[in-house]
Formats: C-alpha cells, structure tokens, sequence
C-alpha cells in the first residue's frame, strides 16, 4: 500500500516515510542520569575509541594512544594525525586508524610492528576497527565520500558510501564484505563468525554473514544514531548511541532543499544535524522546548546531542539504559568497554573518559 | 424500629425452574441508604428488579409500605415511588438529554425550549455536568449514568435503586454522587445501593446485606462490617490475599521481551494528541488515566477501529513495519486484539449464544477449521474448551448472552479475543462491573498471558489494579503518554499526581 501510494502522496499526507516521528525513549532505554551522575572521570580532550589491551583500557584521544597509568592517562604512542579508530587483538596487536595516513599496525609497546599493509594509505573515513582472531582485521569505512569530520555532512546528503572490508594480515589480501552501507559506524564477529554491524543513518543494528550478505536485522528504528560495539559480560552486548534523533532533524532530512541552501550558507557547527555536544554557543540552532525558564533547562528539552548507551541481551532486546540527557556534559558516548565489573565509556562529546561500577 | 417501606418475605424466583434467588428475606427502612453485594450472578440485580416491577416473583411476598404488592410493569412500581437506575442504560439514544428526562411526562404540547431550560436547572443542581441538548447517542458512559441517575432522581421517588452507579464515573464524578446521595438521603428517600467497590459500599451505606448464590448471607449495620468480613461473605473464602495484596508492591516484574508496537506521534482529533509510546512482549503494560485522557481511543486506533488523522496522524509500527488498518478484521489477522470497554455494546452479540458469540469471532480471523464451511460441532466444541478454561457460569449451554451476569459476560467477551490467537492483546477496563470472585479469576488469565509470552496492554482506570497487573505502568493525560514508570518507582501518589498535573 504504502509503495504503492507513491512518495509525493506519503509527502502530501505526511505518512510512511514522510512521517516525522521518532521512537519514544521508553521501556528500557527510559531516561535516567546514571551516566551523568557517575563519579568523575579522566578528561582528556575528545576521546574516541576505546579498547582492551591485556585487559587494561586503552583510548585515543586526537593524535595520541592513551592508556592508564595508576589512575592517570599517559601515553603510549603518537600517531601522524587524528586516530579514528582503535582495535587490540589478544595477541597484543593494535591496530589504528588515521585520517589522511591509513591503517598501520602497532605493538603491544606502541612500536610499529613487522606487518606493512598493502595500500595502507588509502584508508580514510575509518569508523570502526575490529579483530575478529589474530590475523583478521575487519574495518568498517563510514563513507567512501566524505571524510570522518565531515559526518554531518555524509547524513544531511544522505550517503549511503559505506564499506566493510576484511583484511588478512598474513597475505595481506584485502576483500571487500559489503558496501552501500549507510554509515557503518561499528562491528563485531560473532562467535559463530557472522559479523553484527551498526549501521548510522539506518539506526539500525544488522547481521552479516562471514561472507558479508545481510542475513538478519536485529535491532531497527533506534531513538539514536549507534557507533560502536562491545561485548556484555552478561552474554549480550554494549551499543554505543553517539547522538539522537529528533523530530526536527528527522523533519530537515526530508527536505533537501532546505539542507543544500543550509549547508551552504551556514557554518557546519551551527546545522541543524546531531552533533557530539551541544549548548556551547548562542548560535546554534534551538528549538522552543531547549529554552531555559527560570534558569533551568527541562530534562526533555529537544536537544541536538545525548549521552546513551544501551545495553542488549543476546537476543539484542535492550535490557538497560544509561543516559546524559539534554543539558547534561556526557554526550556523543563513542564507544564502551566493559572489564574488571566496570564500563568504561569515551564521551567525545564531553571530553572525559568515564568509569561506572556496574 | 420504623416501619420498612419496602419489605420482601422469603422470595423466590425461578428462570425455567432454575431458581436465580431462594428464600430471600430483605427490608428497607425509610431514609435509609443499603447496600446489596454479592458476586456476579448472586442475585442482586433480580432482587432489585423484582422490587422495580422488572420480574414478578415464584414464590413469597413484596410487601411496600405495608400492603402486599405485586407489580406487573416498572411504570406500575414508579407510580407507587419506586425507581431503578439500570445497570444497562435504559436511554433512548436518538432523544435529547432533557428529552429523556422527561419523556413519559411530557404536555399535549411539548416546547423543546422549556425542557431545555428546566433541565439544565435540574442537571446543575444535581452538579451533573451534562449539556441537555445533546443527544445521549452522543454522550459518553459515564455521561448516560448520569443522566440515568437525573431522571431517577427527577421522578421524586421514595425508593431509587442504584445498580453499579459508580462504575463508569470519574472521582471527581463520584464524589458528586455521594453527595447527591446524601442529599437525597436527608430528603428522606430510601436508597439502595449496588456496587463492586466495596470501599464505596462502606463509606456510604447504613446498612449493607450479602448475598451469594442466591441467598441470603447477611444483614448488619455497615459500621460492624470491613472488606475482609465482607469478601468473606460474598465469596465464602478470604480473597484478600489474592486480590490487591499487600505483597503485590513486592512481586518481581517481568523483564522486557521484543519491542512488539511502536507508537510514534500518534494523533486523533483532540482525543489523541501526539502520543508515543512502545509495548513489549511478555509482560503487561498497564496504561493509568482519568477517563477522557484518550486511553482507549489510542487503543481503538491501534487495532483498527477508529482512525487516525489523515494528515500526519503519525505511524503505529508493529515489529517494525509501519500499519494502518481502515477496519479491525486486518489487526486481528496481524494478531492485535482489542477487548472493549463497553462490552454491552461493542462486545457481543447479546441475543446470541455463548457457543455462537465465540465461534464468529473464530469465523472473522478466519481460523476456523474448514476454511469457508461453518461446522456446528466445531462451535460447540470451542465453546465447551473455553466455557471451561475461563470458568463462564451459565444456565444452561443455549444461554443467550445478555442473560448472564457482568463477571461471566466479560469472560465470554474474553473469550472471544482469545480464539484469534493474539499477539498483542488490548484489554480496555478488564474488570468493570465485575464482581471480586471473578476479578481475581481475570487477573489470572491476564497474568498468564503474559507468562505465555503474548503483549499486553491492560487500561484501567483503577489504581489498585494497575498496581497488581502491571509490570510497567504508563500513564495519560490529556490525550498523550506523559510518564511511564517500573514497577520498582511506582506508588499511586505518583501515578495520581502524573495522571492529574
């Protein structure tokens, strides 16, 4: 039916696609302030992916590998330019991804290791870096048209550019899983070897085969755009949500006029878009709601960024929720990991990496 | 003691040589407000219906302000001041409100004008917020008891009885009610009181009589009686552990399963106003509200009855994919069942059959076994399984529907939603006009639906109960979804307080 009826009459009667309608935050992902409220953590400006090396955290933080030392960050390499993504394997490896510069391999010391990788350079806009064993590294490219700084740009033109590659770091032969993906924005190997991926502008979490065909949705319309993946101790998994969806981003997604003379004329920080942070500047764009009256800001104010992470059983149903709501500083959560009984969360958007005893 | 102006001695009365009351002795004193409980099917409403000139009794004597009596009609026994407010409205729907109150007493010469005036009078100084010209077609339940009440009231009866008043009120509503009772109660009017809220029965009455399987149980003052003593009377058992426990605040709430039906900016006129809210499989979702927060209109659009808005109404999403149903037969055969309200109207064929009621709703999800051709053994077959698994008391197997009691209609009315094997089932005031003993058999099919898996949404405008069923409560408001709550946060303060501010 819906089909059938066209877009210009789902446009006309403001159905189907043309809906401006987000899903509720209710149920599991109902808001509290868990995450704003945990203890305070490491800042450091804009951290980004965090990973496990021998069961320490590990995170990048512009061009710099940080690890911890005691309680206190230090440095463990510096790389060319700002790392991307991040991956450790269990055999002390780490893989990290730089915009301009590629992929390269390093080792448990932050020394280049002794595995070059073909065409390493031409790597760019990479989202996400996983190992699925020893030699395998599996890469998600967010799109093949933009560079990771311009992702708000990639969503407002609604790119579909995306790309998972595997990579064999014995032959170094490089295959490409899939593409056309909207955003991949992080990716895990199943223990049976099938690969779930979490697809930005789609809102949606999917399942490829090892072969990279889609074989199963598991978790669609999220209230947010999700970026990377971690395991559960508890058996299910860690999603990362980096910015909400609202109605009025979803409402300037179907009107691209509006978004081409948008992006023209106004400066990228002040779009209407997501964005990691928000509130910084009176420039940005508002909405009614996000007005302060007698000087507070109402927890469900409209707001361009959050702080979310979710956690999912194995069957992918969420099970909890923690949140940084509209007004609070723990927004655009990049990336989680969970060890020792504690998740550790990077909020790029709020410059700190965050611990919270689970 | 003061002479009773209405006194029954030892009164039987048999439908088809089943005796639905036995041996009952009652009186009413003057001025004085009685309660009659008792569980559905116990024999209230023929007891009272025989004091109203509905039925004549088989045996034993009516006896009114001392002389034996023996009503053949209602309009005989108004004549001698006794009224009855039914529990099914008695109202002519295509009339006027003031229409109705006065229809039976209207001049050679009826001018609309007047009896608008004098009813809107009347309807004030009752507090009856009730505009007179609409037409009760129009009005809402809660809205027809009133004006039910206003014209039993309006006939300056010495004796009303009140069957199930309150049911469809709001508090607001009932405390009005209560004082019109009162009132009418100084004036020196005789009440009698019929009700499942036992609370109700306490604070207000003088005198409260059990009855139980048509018999007479017991007679006190109400002040000597409390809800244990009562139940214990009604049902014969304690229930209270059952129903509205203590330990209910304590129960461990189901965990969340699929996200079964998302809804999204739903709206509806001014009924429905941009709601949003997700159920989830395996667990009940009780949605809390005043009446007129658009509970049930929400319900009604998600399983097709009525519909949205046809410019950007918003998206009703069940696992997913986006739905829109112009009639209810495409959201039962994608499993969403919708259990009504008002079961008198929307929810049975009341001329019909128990074994028939369930089988055509079998027939409409095209479940049946042999595709076009309709089976008679089939019919009685599935009435026998589910008579059986919800414990519906009839008379006998051909009892035609509108001859049960409220609890066993309402089994049936569930019954029907069962045989379409659900996915996500809407249970809309479940336990309305039904009696504690069945109460606590519903709430145990609910329960085990969602033990089995299904979505439920159960609406009630009953605190206590939300509280008991839900394993999440969502509460409306003015037409939208304000506030959802685990069951670990939920107190009824703040249920009320989302509910009301």
């Amino acid at each position: 039916m819906t089909i059938a009826m066209g877009g210009w009459l789902e446009r006309f009667l403001g159905r189907g696609t043309a809906s401006v309608t987000v899903p509720p935050l209710d149920g599991a992902l109902k808001p509290n302030s868990l995450l704003e409220e945990a203890q305070p953590g490491i800042t450091v400006a804009a951290p980004d992916n965090l990973a496990l090396l021998d069961g320490a955290p590990v995170w990048s933080s512009g061009a710099q590998l940080l690890r911890l030392d005691g309680d206190k960050p230090s440095p463990l390499a510096t790389l060319q330019s700002d790392v991307t993504a991040l991956a450790c394997s269990d055999a002390g490896l780490i893989a990290v991804a730089c915009e301009n510069h590629g992929i390269s391999i390093l080792d448990r010391g932050g020394k280049p290791a002794n595995i070059a990788l073909r065409d390493a350079g031409k790597y760019s806009c990479v989202t996400a870096l996983t190992f699925a064993n020893n030699d395998t590294l599996l890469v998600c490219i967010g799109s093949t048209d933009n560079p990771l700084s311009a992702w708000q740009r990639d969503l407002l033109e609604q790119h579909r550019a995306g790309q998972l590659l595997r990579i064999d770091l014995k032959t170094g032969e490089v295959r490409q899983l899939a593409n056309k993906l909207a955003f991949p924005n992080g990716v895990l190997a199943d223990k049976d070897g099938s690969l779930i991926v979490s697809e930005g502008w789609a809102t949606r979490l999917i399942r490829l085969g090892p072969d990279g065909r889609m074989s199963a949705q598991l978790i669609e319309d999220l209230p947010g755009y999700p970026a990377r993946l971690a395991r559960a101790v508890r058996g299910g998994y860690w999603l990362t949500v980096f910015a909400p969806r609202s109605p009025l981003i979803e409402f300037v997604l179907r009107e691209p006029k509006y978004r081409r003379a948008m992006m023209a004329e106004v400066a990228p920080e002040n779009w209407i878009a997501p964005a990691l942070q928000s509130g910084l500047s009176f420039h940005e764009p508002m909405q009614g709601g996000a007005l302060k009256q007698m000087g507070i800001l109402k927890p469900w104010a409209p707001t361009r960024s959050y702080g979310l992470v979710v956690e999912v059983n194995e069957n992918f149903v969420p099970i909890r929720s923690l949140h940084s709501r509209a007004g609070g500083r723990r927004h655009g959560i990049t990336s989680a990991v969970e060890s020792g009984g504690r998740l550790w969360l990077t909020s790029k958007g709020g410059d700190e990496v965050v611990t919270i005893n689970l | 003691m003061m002479r009773p102006i209405v006194e029954m001695k030892n009164v039987t009365k048999e439908f088809y040589g089943v005796a639905a009351l036995r041996e009952v002795s009652f009186d009413l004193a003057p001025g004085e407000v009685h309660a009659l409980l008792g569980e559905n099917g116990a024999g209230k409403s023929t007891l009272t219906k025989i004091m109203a000139g509905v039925y004549e009794v088989t045996a034993g004597q009516l006896v009114i302000d001392g002389e034996p009596q023996s009503f053949k009609t209602p309009a005989e026994a108004l004549q001698k001041g006794i009224a009855m407010v039914f529990q099914e409205t008695s109202l002519v729907p295509s009339l006027t409100v003031a229409q109705n109150l006065y229809l039976g007493n209207e001049k050679f010469l009826n001018r609309l004008r007047g009896i608008y005036i004098s009813a809107q009078q009347f309807l004030q100084s009752l507090n009856f917020g009730v505009d007179p010209t609409m037409f009760v077609s129009q009005l809402g339940a809660a809205q027809k008891q009133m004006v039910e009440i206003a014209r039993a009231v309006h006939h300056k009866a010495k004796v009303i009885i009140f069957d199930e008043p309150t049911a469809t009120l709001t508090p607001e509503e009932k405390h009005h009610f209560f004082a019109l009772i009162r009132r009418l109660k100084k004036d020196g009017v005789s009440i009698i009181f019929i009700s499942h809220a036992l609370e109700e029965a306490l604070a207000i009455s003088d005198r409260i009589t059990v009855l139980r399987d048509g018999q007479h149980v017991i007679t006190d003052l109400a002040r000597n009686f409390d809800r244990d003593k009562i139940i214990n009377a009604m049902v014969g058992r304690a229930l209270s552990g059952e129903l509205y426990g203590k330990d209910a605040q304590k129960r461990i709430p189901r965990p969340y399963g699929q996200k079964i039906l998302s809804v999204q900016n739903l709206s509806m006129g001014r009924m429905v106003r941009n709601t949003s809210f997700s159920v989830y499989s395996g667990q009940i979702t009780g949605i809390f509200g005043l009446i007129g927060s658009g509970r049930t209109e929400t319900a009604k659009i998600i399983s097709g009855v009525v519909k949205r808005d046809f410019f950007h109404g918003g998206e009703v999403k069940l696992e997913g994919r986006s739905v829109r149903y112009r009639v209810p037969r495409k959201a039962v055969q994608d499993g969403i069942v919708y259990v009504t309200e008002d079961r008198k109207i929307e929810g049975f064929f009341e001329t019909k059959s128990i074994a028939e009621n369930i089988y055509l709703n079998l027939l409409s999800a095209d479940l049946n076994k042999s595709g076009v051709i309709v089976s008679y053994s089939e019919m009685v077959e599935l009435a026998k399984e589910w008579t059986g698994k919800l414990n519906v008391k009839a008379i006998n197997s051909d009892a035609r529907v509108v001859e049960l009691s409220g609890g066993n209609q309402q089994k049936v009315v569930i019954a029907r939603a069962l045989v379409q094997k659900p996915k996500l089932i809407i249970f809309d005031e479940p336990t309305r006009g039904v009696d504690v003993g069945a109460i606590a058999e519903l709430h145990q099919v609910i329960n085990s639906l969602a033990d089995a898996g299904l979505a439920v949404v159960v609406i009630s405008s009953y605190l206590p109960e939300v509280m008991n069923l839900a394993d999440r409560v969502l509460v409306s408001r003015q037409g939208r979804v304000v506030e959802e709550f685990a069951m670990e946060e939920a107190t009824e303060e703040k249920i009320m307080y989302a509910a009301v501010h």
